[in-house]
């Protein structure tokens, strides 16, 4: 009996191990819910939800796992994209940007958000610039490599009075975005969005 | 020559363009050319980044940045950043007096440093090194013809001309006359309408 469970245990965590396929997309009642799992397909909703929001004004410094938004970025023709050298350059730029119009986001990996916290403190909360801030939550659960990292994300979040919100369900990017942007303009603040793999459709 | 030399020598050539400041330099620009198009960065070395994000917001506007050595060294990543966007309004001016001024004036490392030939490495076309408010003078008056990023720059003494008037703003005072004057010269919208919108 036993035994008959453990080989049952073992035949399901094998059978989640399968190679899943590139896009489920199910309408239930209505509601499209994408189950999405291929990193462009991912990254393309995003980029949507970005666009939907109002942003036209990007800075990038990549993840790994975020190469797929970063290159959807890059190639799309109505946002302006800015690739960067130092994340907290992007503070100065968006900042910049924002001042002449723009309405911008700042995609980058959680530790270079913790290498912008003097220039989000002393431009975007200092001036009161808005901007949408897109992490990677390296060292969220499940996320190997980078536990440090991730568990001082959300605490210095907050210290510094920055509002975040985590993603993981595709169906959440447009509002979560949408949402997050009306929250940053109209508190004239930075807000953070936490992409996590799933969101991400990444391993 | 001091930095006020210089600026004084550009002002009366700026123009309508849009003035970002940083440390003392912000409190001589606003004295001899004073309005609601400048604006005074707080963070150390940003002051080139955020001109460069309002040169690529405004590209039909002439920016100019106004840095100093401690923060030039302090962002030499934003150089490349900024060459690759290659915004042809943005003209980035460079007073190098050796020491972080506006921090109580220990010793920069800018002495050892050839500041025109980091951003020519960086992919800036145009940069030079001038050594006179005159020479400084007819330089910024090409670059403004020619409308491609430049930087230039200048060695000058530490110090400031007595009597410098005070730069009576906050942070946000500065902003809000800035976007304010941004929008009426821009002819467009910029700050979101707010709660009241709808009133």
């Amino acid at each position: 009996m036993r035994k008959a469970k453990r080989r049952l245990v073992a035949l399901t965590s094998r059978n989640t191990n399968l190679p899943r396929p590139p896009l489920v997309a199910t309408v239930i009642g209505g509601n499209a819910i994408a189950m999405t799992r291929d990193p462009k397909q991912c990254a393309a909703a995003i980029v949507g939800g970005l666009k939907k929001a109002g942003i036209d004004f990007v800075a990038t410094l990549p993840d790994e796992k975020m190469v797929e938004v970063i290159r959807a970025v890059a190639q799309d023709r109505e946002l302006k994209h800015v690739p960067l050298c130092r994340e907290e350059e992007g503070i100065g730029i968006c900042a910049g940007a924002y001042l002449g119009g723009k309405k911008t986001a700042l995609i980058m990996q959680n530790a270079g958000f913790l290498n912008c916290c003097n220039a989000l403190t002393t431009t975007s909360l200092q001036f009161q610039i808005p901007a949408l801030l897109l992490i990677y939550y390296a060292g969220d659960i499940g996320d190997r490599g980078f536990t440090t990292l991730g568990s001082v994300t959300e605490p210095v979040l907050q210290a510094l009075g920055i509002r975040s919100y985590i993603l993981r369900k595709n169906d959440e990017i447009d509002g979560t975005l949408h949402g997050a942007q009306i929250l940053a303009e109209d508190s004239k603040k930075p807000v953070a969005v936490l992409l996590t793999k799933s969101v991400l459709g990444v391993k | 020559m001091q930095r006020y030399d210089y600026l004084k020598a550009i002002a009366p050539e700026a123009g309508d363009a849009l003035a970002v400041c940083t440390g003392w330099g912000a409190r001589e620009w606003w004295a001899v050319r004073p309005g609601d198009g400048n604006l005074k960065t707080r963070t150390l070395g940003l002051v080139s980044s955020i001109a460069a994000g309002l040169a690529l917001a405004l590209p039909q506007r002439k920016v100019i940045a106004i840095d100093g050595d401690g923060a030039f060294l302090m962002n030499l990543c934003g150089l490349p950043t900024i060459a690759l966007q290659n915004p042809g309004n943005l003209i980035h001016l460079l007073f190098d007096n050796e020491i972080y001024e506006a921090s109580g004036g220990t010793a920069t490392a800018s002495s050892m440093v050839d500041a025109v030939a980091l951003a020519r490495a960086a992919g800036y076309k145009y940069a030079s090194w001038v050594g006179t408010p005159e020479e400084f003078r007819a330089e910024f008056v090409s670059t403004r013809r020619r409308g491609e990023l430049t930087l230039i720059a200048a060695k000058v003494e530490p110090g400031q001309p007595k009597n410098l008037p005070p730069l009576r703003l906050d942070e946000l005072e500065n902003k809000y006359r800035f976007m304010r004057y941004l929008e009426e010269t821009e002819k467009k919208g910029i700050l979101s309408p707010g709660f009241d919108s709808k009133l």
